[in-house]
């Protein structure tokens, strides 16, 4: 007996350290003939997918790709840039045709990690450059058994944006902490006349998710039930009774299904009073002469929230050892301090890198302070959890619809969609 | 053409005489690029439609599962008819309204039209010209416009409709799914009345006078003369445009898509504008699922219009 158990013991070890060698060859094999070469001598195509943050998009993309072909002259970038509202049906595209972007900049990453399609970040990324990135918002990218297959490039975090002369104007002292505050206020601001609307709550394709998000842990719940997401849970119900009740007392936007692009040009008109926001939306606003204040999201219990939203750099394996070394290089790039501000700074959201945080605070105005303050307060999403994808997209199709159905119907209904999914 | 030509060739060069083999092999040669067109662009998507609808795919478009899941795009439990939460009574019933009332609207507004535009009056030409623009505008840019026009913030048709008295406030007419249907169905009647109209009108401008003159020799009141006499030779001209009405109204994705600004499974769907909702968010294999029923829905409906109507009649 004992002997059977050792011989197995070694049968083990001795195939677990061949096949040890195997991959290791296998890795030599892959990276050797890239890394021994020239950079100057290395000629492939890559691409690149990444959505419009702003109008200087592409040109901060081409500042990098400038920068990488002065060491890289014989690689191509290909650059491809799509607006938010329908990039999730691109990035779709382009996987279903087998056109597997080198490089993605996308919110999500799960199922592309689950289907195998990309490569592990920290086989493309030297240790200091992911050490480089803050922990909190690296740990994002990594699957529930901690393989990272993302790494934030953008960090937001969403207040609450409020109109301070309008408050004025309708007596309200101090932003609302409570739902019951919230309620109040936007019955003062309603109660001004002129088509002003309190809250705005853009439940539309865009921004469904982060809006629900808010408003269930604002109602102290969560997505996450053990292993999996649930999206009927108690709070869940109360929290979407609670937006229904906004609605239906006149105190949202008319439309439930406007994206987040609708209430902010409500809001920049100076037609509602509070809406959740990032850094966009307080610069559209500002530009159009607003005066925005900014405080943490209302809750049931007045314990303020806000909501951290990261995207990500994804690297598509495309089996090509020169692409994948050119795609290594060029990411090495990004993430160096002297190009990833400037870029972060087209964004006009948050920087991811720790350095770039610390630098951000120091020169940040009272605005992005806010914003910079808040990521220590901000929750996140469950974007690694599989089954976040059929859940944000049960919900991107559905939550407006709290405005005339029944909360708990319709959340039943958004869970039996991600049920039959999984 | 091919068919008529061949054997008077054979007869004066090749004494064996045509067979129908021979033939068909002679023939070939004028078919090949229509057959290699529906081979390619026809017959190779729908059976890979057909084939994906089989396989498991997320969201994304991978495929999650190496072997066919039987009917399950189509009847499990995120298929095609049984997806939680998408009204399929409703989006099948407006499909086939949707057809009926813009193939119908169009071929009534169309008859009108092409009457009013064979008589002869001054300005005729220019008349003319201003009915098929409609058709030169692209289907996308049309619905854009209108949509634009019916936002209820800015809207042009808003407002005139609100400065002229017709309603009290502006509507936002394109996010509420029904009436966003019904705006569309008028869109798709409006880009739609161009072609019809001429084809009718062709066919009016083929009704041969002394047929017309005799009858009212005879006596015929304009209504009987028309009935009777015009409508019976137009029946070629309205099956034509009627069958390709039917076709292109089925899968018109554009107005719709355009026209529809509420998100998810409303009931404001058909189930063309459902496939490409399934295609975002159910992958391409349900949405294929969905694709082979619309399929075979289309090829009902086709068969109905031709058993009741027997447009090919004439035609053939």
């Amino acid at each position: 007996m004992k002997r059977a158990i050792k011989l197995g013991a070694v049968a083990l070890i001795s195939a677990l350290a061949l096949s040890a060698c195997g991959g290791g060859g296998g890795d030599q094999q892959g990276s050797t003939p890239a890394s021994s070469e020239d950079p100057a001598a290395l000629e492939t195509t890559i691409k690149i997918l990444a959505p419009s943050y702003s109008d200087s998009s592409k040109a901060d993309w081409d500042a990098i790709t400038a920068k990488f072909n002065e060491t890289y002259p014989k690689v191509k970038v290909e650059l491809q840039i799509e607006g938010w509202e329908t990039f999730a049906d691109k990035v779709q595209a382009r996987i279903q045709a087998g056109d597997l972007p080198d490089i993605l900049n996308d919110n999500a990453f799960s199922s592309s990690a689950d289907a195998g399609l990309l490569y592990r970040m920290d086989e493309l990324l030297s240790k200091e450059t992911l050490d480089a990135i803050e922990p909190t918002l690296l740990d994002n990218g990594k699957m529930p058994d901690g393989t990272l297959y993302a790494t934030p490039d953008i960090a937001s975090a969403r207040l609450l944006a409020y109109n301070k002369d309008l408050f004025e104007k309708a007596g309200i002292a101090e932003p609302p902490k409570t739902w019951a505050d919230l309620e109040d206020a936007s019955q003062k601001l309603a109660a001004l006349g002129d088509d002003i609307r309190g809250y705005g709550m853009p439940l539309g394709k865009e921004e469904a998710q982060v809006e629900s998000s808010l408003w269930l842990w604002g109602a102290g719940g969560d997505w996450a039930d053990g292993e999996n997401l649930k999206a009927d849970s108690d709070a869940a119900v109360e929290a979407f009774t609670q937006m229904k009740k906004m609605y239906e007392s006149g105190y949202t936007q008319a439309n439930l299904e406007d994206n987040r692009q609708g209430t902010t040009d409500l809001f920049s008109a100076g037609k509602l009073g509070m809406v959740i926001g990032h850094g966009q939306v307080v610069s559209d606003a500002t530009a159009k002469g607003i005066n925005v204040g900014l405080a943490p999201v209302p809750s049931k219990s007045g314990e303020g929230v806000a909501i951290g939203v990261t995207d990500f750099i994804l690297a598509f394996d495309n089996k090509d050892a020169a692409r994948k070394q050119a795609t290594a290089a060029y990411l090495e790039l990004f993430y160096s301090d002297e190009l990833y501000v400037p870029w972060y700074k087209g964004t006009t959201l948050l920087p991811v890198t720790k350095s770039a945080i610390e630098k951000g605070i120091a020169e940040a105005d009272e605005y992005n302070k806010a914003f910079l303050d808040a990521l220590t307060l901000v929750k996140f999403q469950p974007v690694s959890n599989p089954q976040w994808d059929a859940l944000q997209a049960a919900l991107k199709a559905s939550a407006y619809k709290v405005g005339s159905e029944d909360p708990k119907t319709l959340l039943e209904q958004i869970q039996a969609q991600v049920v039959a999914q999984s | 053409m091919s068919s008529t030509v061949a054997p008077r060739r054979a007869g004066q060069k090749d004494r064996r005489g045509p067979t129908p083999a021979r033939e068909a092999l002679r023939s070939l040669p004028w078919l090949l690029p229509t057959l290699v067109l529906i081979v390619c662009v026809v017959l190779y998507p729908a059976g890979l439609m057909i084939y994906t609808s089989f396989f498991k795919y997320n969201n994304k478009g991978i495929l999650r599962k190496p072997d066919p899941i039987g009917l399950d795009n189509y009847i499990g439990p995120a298929g095609a008819l049984t997806f939680p939460g998408v009204p399929i009574g409703r989006i099948l019933l407006n499909t086939v309204v949707w057809v009926a009332v813009v193939v119908l609207g169009t071929l009534i507004l169309s008859l009108l039209l092409a009457q009013f535009l064979n008589l002869p009056f001054r300005g005729r030409k220019l008349l003319r010209l201003f009915v098929i623009l409609p058709w030169a505008c692209s289907v996308v840019m049309t619905a854009t416009v209108f949509r634009y026009g019916l936002q209820d913030k800015v809207g042009l048709f808003n407002r005139l409709l609100v400065d002229t008295g017709i309603l009290e406030t502006a509507r936002a007419w394109t996010k509420d799914p029904t009436s966003a249907f019904w705006v569309a169905v008028f869109v798709a009647i409006y880009v739609s009345l161009p072609f019809t109209t001429y084809t009718i009108l062709a066919g009016l401008q083929a009704v041969p006078t002394d047929v017309r003159e005799a009858a009212h020799v005879d006596g015929a009141g304009t209504w009987a003369r028309y009935w009777h006499i015009v409508l019976p030779l137009l029946r070629p001209a309205i099956a034509v445009a009627a069958l390709i009405n039917i076709i292109n109204v089925f899968n018109s994705l554009p107005i719709l898509r355009i026209l529809q600004e509420t998100p998810g499974y409303h009931t404001g769907h058909i189930t063309t504008t459902l496939m490409y909702e399934y295609q975002t968010s159910l992958g391409p294999g349900v949405s294929s699922a969905l694709s082979v029923l619309n399929f075979l829905f289309c090829l009902v409906i086709i068969g109905i219009y031709l058993a009741v109507v027997q447009p090919t009649k004439e035609v053939a």
